[in-house]
């Protein structure tokens, strides 16, 4: 018993340890939002701030259109996650509980598009968004990430702990293969569209160098391009970066809040089989 | 519950994106219709007349990218666009760091800027997609220095509207306490290494508290200006073979080397930035280009600190004082639509003969004017680095766009020899090599030769 409590301290003791490892940079770029710069670069930094200021957050709208881009950031963002939870559910059902031959061509296909880097693809995409006229346009920020194979994927995995049964019993009582998929699929797997969702959130939320190539127009740029407005060309404005990204941040962390459970319940279920 | 959140969410996405995501840009065009404004002509040999119709007076839009000074420009292009109320000039700031990925990118697709600013270290990557500007050279020539050497047959694509360059800058509250005054301004780098002791302190178990000089993680920068200090040139002769394995450059190096370790003035392991260092006042002196000067105001406001030129090896004239690199006017979109074109090269007329415009470029980055009717400006004599720039303007060589590997390698070198103790001439030999390796496909062709008292220089290695 009592080798088992040390154990249970020890194991404590490292999650601690790891959570703190974790957070340390986060807290230490949220305090240093309210420093100034000589303060940040100081040889002998400080973690809380010595000389408190707001100066950073009230030189983010100033400075540059940052509730603008905070907009379209949202916008797209949202898009892009709503579009890829049901793209990907969508596709694995289909991959999962259809019976058509080919499907584990097609499901091949899909992975392919996992293991190809993704820097790759991105002069043949400009091209192609060039061709059609899609240039400065959401649609070419939009379009190309509506189908997520990471996302197909997930919820191919996730749908196997599905019971045929279930669907087959739907089926019998005359649901159409569109009802089973929006009236038992959508809800019986809310877990792991949380955890898509959650993925994908964070990955368009902070995606940065395809938005910057494709849009042109300022007013349309997006939230992880105008960060890096703070790097100039020979120094960076570290407080104003910080106070910018203490603010980007919050609808990741609001996403995560509200998808937590179902998050963890999600990516447990994609990663057991049967 | 999170059904709704979701929902509300969503819809408050939709909404703000609404509410914002309408084009800032749009402005209300008029058409022009009076070619004849009665205003004056700017500019004396490369001139502006705004007494023309532009686009013949029909609505253009067109977009000009910065990656810095956002509003200078645009406060330029607002003043175009009063002279023209159907030009408006849609001012947008990228970030530098992948402005030359998208840039060319889009210049290439014909969906870029139809003006751009432009730095030479990226002359290479863009220059295909560059229109030639539409003023006479002799005119370029009248008005600012330093056009020769980016003439390409018989035309120019951009010049330098300022020079940039190295200086001391030094911390005037060390250098009180350290019982220096003005007279104490070092000519010579042996008076240099004399004062940098006097500024350094150590504490009492012997461990540097204040170095008199750091150059840590800025030996690039100070290389090629002591070389061309000895008359060193940096290239062959056959103009684009680098040839920084020589024995100047060894004795350069060692100079630096035994600053720190002979002389104590400072060390490798003080901090691993000068600027960093100089900022938080541990460092009495540093060697830096014109940019830290604004820098040091905007992020150490408290530091008291003052500049002076760069010493020379004896109180005689050197051959040259220093390297500069020039900070380029605009490009013009070769790719751009004819209407947009004509705008660009009017744009670039009014952005030249404009001196007040000019001016506060250079001061911003502290960067001596190319243009001749600045030179003796009351701001500029009077700003601190040009102060330090100006007797020796004459005397400052410029290498040409040379690829930044040169600066990263020379560094790397330095690195190798101080923190790896490897050999100097072996470690010149064999960065030298992979350097002129590395430039192998380049068309890089040095302009080091154009130097005015280029004849005076060591013309081999």
């Amino acid at each position: 018993m009592k080798k088992q409590k040390l154990v249970s301290f020890l194991i404590h003791l490292c999650l601690i340890f790891m959570v703190m490892m974790t957070i340390a940079p986060f807290v230490w770029m949220l305090l240093s939002s309210f420093k100034t710069n000589a303060e940040i670069n100081a040889i002998h930094p400080t973690l809380w701030p010595q000389n408190f200021t707001f100066d950073n957050y009230l030189k983010v709208q100033t400075q540059f259109h940052f509730m603008r881009y905070f907009a379209n950031s949202l916008f797209v963002t949202v898009l892009i996650t709503v579009l890829v939870g049901y793209t990907s559910t969508l596709g694995g059902f289909v991959l999962e509980k259809g019976r058509f031959r080919g499907r584990k061509l097609v499901f091949g296909l899909v992975l392919g598009t996992m293991m190809i880097p993704w820097f790759v693809t991105i002069i043949p995409k400009y091209s192609l968004m060039l061709k059609i006229g899609w240039i400065d346009m959401y649609s070419a920020l939009v379009i190309p990430a509506a189908v997520s194979g990471f996302g197909i994927f997930m919820m191919k995995q996730s749908l196997t702990s599905l019971p045929d049964a279930m669907l087959q019993a739907a089926r019998i009582d005359g649901a159409s293969e569109w009802y089973v998929l929006h009236r038992i699929v959508f809800p019986m797997s809310r877990n792991a569209i949380a955890s898509i969702v959650i993925f994908q959130f964070l990955w368009s939320w902070e995606d940065y160098l395809w938005p910057f190539l494709v849009m042109n127009s300022e007013g349309k740029q997006v939230l992880a391009v105008g960060l890096r407005l703070f790097n100039g060309r020979y120094s960076t404005d570290y407080g104003g970066l910080f106070a910018a990204t203490a603010i980007s941040i919050i609808p990741v962390v609001l996403i995560y809040i509200i998808f937590q459970k179902q998050f963890i319940d999600g990516l447990s279920s994609s990663s057991v089989k049967g | 519950m999170k059904k709704t959140m979701g929902a509300v969410l969503l819809a408050a996405a939709l909404l703000i994106a609404g509410c914002w995501g309408g084009d800032a840009g749009k402005t209300n065009l008029k058409h022009d219709s009076t070619a004849e404004k009665g205003l004056e002509i700017l500019g004396a040999n490369v001139q502006f007349d705004p007494n023309v119709l532009m686009n013949n007076g029909e609505p253009i839009e067109v977009e000009f990218w910065v990656w810095d000074a956002e509003e200078i420009f645009r406060g330029i292009a607002d003043s175009f666009s009063e002279i023209y109320p159907n030009v408006s000039i849609k001012v947008v700031s990228q970030p530098w760091q992948d402005y030359w990925t998208k840039l060319p990118l889009a210049l290439q697709n014909g969906t870029g800027p139809a003006m751009f600013c432009i730095h030479n270290s990226q002359h290479e990557n863009l220059v295909n997609y560059l229109q030639p500007y539409d003023i006479a050279l002799e005119d370029l020539k009248a008005d600012f220095s330093g056009v020769e050497g980016h003439v390409i047959d018989g035309q120019v694509y951009y010049i330098d509207y300022g020079m940039m360059s190295g200086s001391i800058f030094y911390n005037k509250d060390m250098w009180a306490a350290a019982g220096l005054n003005d007279s104490d301004i070092p000519k010579t780098w042996d008076e240099f290494a004399s004062v940098a002791q006097k500024l350094t302190r150590y504490d009492d178990d012997g461990r540097l508290i204040q170095a008199g000089f750091n150059y840590n993680k800025d030996v690039k920068s100070m290389i090629i200006g002591l070389n061309y200090q000895k008359g060193q040139m940096m290239f062959d002769e056959d103009l684009q073979t680098l040839a920084m394995d020589n024995s100047i450059t060894a004795e350069n190096f060692q100079f630096l080397i035994d600053l720190y370790e002979e002389q104590g003035v400072g060390s490798k392991d003080f901090g691993i930035s000068d600027g960093e260092s100089f900022g938080q006042g541990q460092s009495a002196m540093v060697y830096k280009w014109g940019w830290y000067y604004n820098q040091m105001l905007s992020n150490y406001p408290d530091v008291q600190f003052g500049v002076f030129a760069v010493p020379t090896p004896s109180r005689d004239v050197p051959v040259a004082y220093d390297r500069y690199n020039g900070e380029s006017t605009l490009g013009i979109s070769g790719t751009a639509d004819e209407a947009s074109q004509e705008v660009a090269q009017a744009f670039v007329r009014y952005f030249m003969s404009n001196d007040e415009a000019m001016k506060e470029l250079c001061l911003r980055y502290s960067i001596f004017p190319a243009k001749k009717t600045l030179v003796n400006d009351e701001d500029v004599k009077a700003h601190p680095v040009m102060k330090a720039l100006a007797p020796n303007v004459e005397r400052l060589v410029w290498p040409g766009p040379f690829p930044g590997v040169i600066e990263t390698q020379m560094q790397q070198i330095f690195e190798d020899v101080v923190f790896n103790e490897m050999s100097v001439e072996e470690t010149l030999e064999k960065g030298n090599a992979l350097i002129v390796e590395d430039m192998q496909g380049s068309d890089f062709v040095t302009t080091e030769r154009q130097y005015k008292y280029a004849k005076e220089m060591n013309t081999t290695r």
